[in-house]
């Protein structure tokens, strides 16, 4: 079993699987604001999107550093497609890793579940309330605007970037293609001697 | 990334990627501790000639670009302005609540996101992806691995465009690119994007073989095909910044556009 770090195959799958979401989540952006329907918060339902390339790039190669990485490389794909949101992408993108991949840190890159990328978009949607409460002053809303705006973006989080990430690659492992990406296992070692 | 639409050079242009970044990124931290409206009214204002006068784009273009910035001050105002916390009341009507404290804030978060939006416009039409990559391994000590991946991934996106039409024919063909509700739509994403993946993924594998035989591996002390270096043109961008910044700041306090001071 190998243990060092990212190997250029993992980077540049890692890479090319966050460009393609980086180009999603720059057309998620007019979707976003299209289903603002004047701040009843439904538009929170679909932020969860913004999360999903961390969670799937994750559960493909299964690696330390792939999930921040995704989720870096997704948001400078976004800003250089010109994103309206311009350079608070970045922060949100680094800051929304980070927590996804603190998430699959405290379970020591061993589980690969739906619970776990549940729990990772959990922690990307902190990640991202934390940042809205210094940039959008989210406290300054009337409380229960507040409610729906936060319980709707945890909502939508777990839906797209777990349940929904999950089954991606569920999904995508029927196509063969994830044995090319994933690390040997201790299993695959003991199928050998059987 | 840059659209194809003509533009001339500017020294905007000529400025190095790297320096550009260290030079916006700070922006936004500083934006987001600015509390006075006339100060960010300001910036905008400065900002938005500086983007108009050096892109070095059509005003016409400048302008259509420009566009899809008011939806975003629109939407990102509305909730604040709608459902915002206030004393002084201006209306009411059921759950809408509009006071003059939560108008002020909205508008506020309006201009903030504008000036994100700008200064990430500003950086994304000024800049080529491929000297950016090359700049962050130069200067900022990117290590090779990532940025070249960057550089590959960026070059296979055409391809994955095509692929995108050929998918989308051949589901129009079968009447499936379509589905009616929320699950159906989803089901339509995984149509969608289960070719798409496997193909970037099996193409990326065999690109990262060939890249690791030519040594485009970890090594720190290697030449480079672009040279980029620090130059003028980083100094001028410094300056013209830090002018805006501070008149911004000082006209915001001598002149103010509205009594509001913190927004909070």
């Amino acid at each position: 079993m190998q243990k060092k770090g990212l190997k250029l195959t993992d980077v540049l799958t890692t890479v090319v699987i966050a460009i393609v979401f980086g180009i999603v989540y720059k057309v998620w952006g007019p979707l976003y604001y299209a289903v603002k329907p004047l701040g009843l918060h439904l538009d929170q339902l679909i932020y969860g999107m913004w999360f999903i390339a961390a969670t799937v790039a994750y559960l493909l190669i299964r690696k330390p550093g792939v999930a921040l990485l995704a989720e870096v490389a997704a948001a400078s794909g976004e800003f250089l497609a010109g994103s309206e949101w311009g350079l608070e992408v970045l922060f949100y993108g680094f800051v929304q890793g980070l927590f996804a991949e603190l998430v699959f840190a405290a379970f020591r890159y061993k589980r690969f579940d739906v619970a776990v990328v549940s729990l990772a978009a959990v922690g990307s949607t902190i990640a991202s309330l934390v940042l809205d409460f210094y940039k959008g002053y989210i406290d300054q809303l009337a409380w229960w605007n507040l409610t729906l705006f936060i319980g709707a973006r945890f909502v939508g989080a777990i839906i797209i970037a777990g349940v929904f990430a999950y089954s991606l690659v569920k999904a995508l492992e029927a196509t063969g293609v994830t044995q090319l990406l994933r690390p040997t296992t201790k299993e695959d070692y003991d199928s050998l001697d059987k | 990334m840059r659209w194809n639409i003509e533009y001339k050079e500017t020294w905007l242009h000529q400025a190095n990627p790297t320096a550009k970044l260290l030079l916006f990124l700070p922006m936004f931290v500083v934006i987001v501790f600015v509390h006075n409206p006339n100060v960010l009214i300001n910036w905008t204002i400065g900002f938005t000639v500086l983007f108009m006068l050096f892109s070095g784009y059509r005003m016409k273009h400048v302008l259509l670009l420009f566009m899809p910035f008011l939806f975003i001050f629109i939407s990102t105002s509305s909730s604040m302005i709608l459902f915002g916390k206030g004393e002084t009341t201006w209306f009411r009507w059921g759950l809408v609540h509009i006071t003059e404290e939560s108008f002020y804030r909205g508008v506020h978060l309006g201009f903030r996101t504008l000036l994100f939006a700008i200064f990430g416009l500003m950086f994304a039409l000024t800049t080529k992806p491929v000297l950016l990559f090359y700049s962050l391994m130069q200067q900022a000590k990117l290590k090779p691995k990532y940025a070249y991946s960057f550089l590959a991934a960026v070059r296979l996106l055409p391809i994955m465009l095509e692929e995108f039409q050929t998918v989308h024919q051949a589901l129009k063909v079968r009447r499936a690119a379509k589905a009616k509700g929320f699950r159906g739509k989803l089901e339509l994403v995984k149509r969608y994007a289960i070719p798409l993946l496997s193909q970037s993924i099996r193409r990326a594998q065999r690109i990262a073989v060939s890249m690791e035989a030519k040594g485009f591996t970890n090594e720190r002390t290697r030449t480079f095909y672009y040279e980029v270096t620090f130059g003028k043109y980083d100094v001028y961008l410094f300056v013209v910044m830090f002018v805006i910044v501070v008149v911004g700041y000082y006209m915001a306090d001598a002149f103010p556009y509205v009594a509001i001071k913190d927004v909070r």
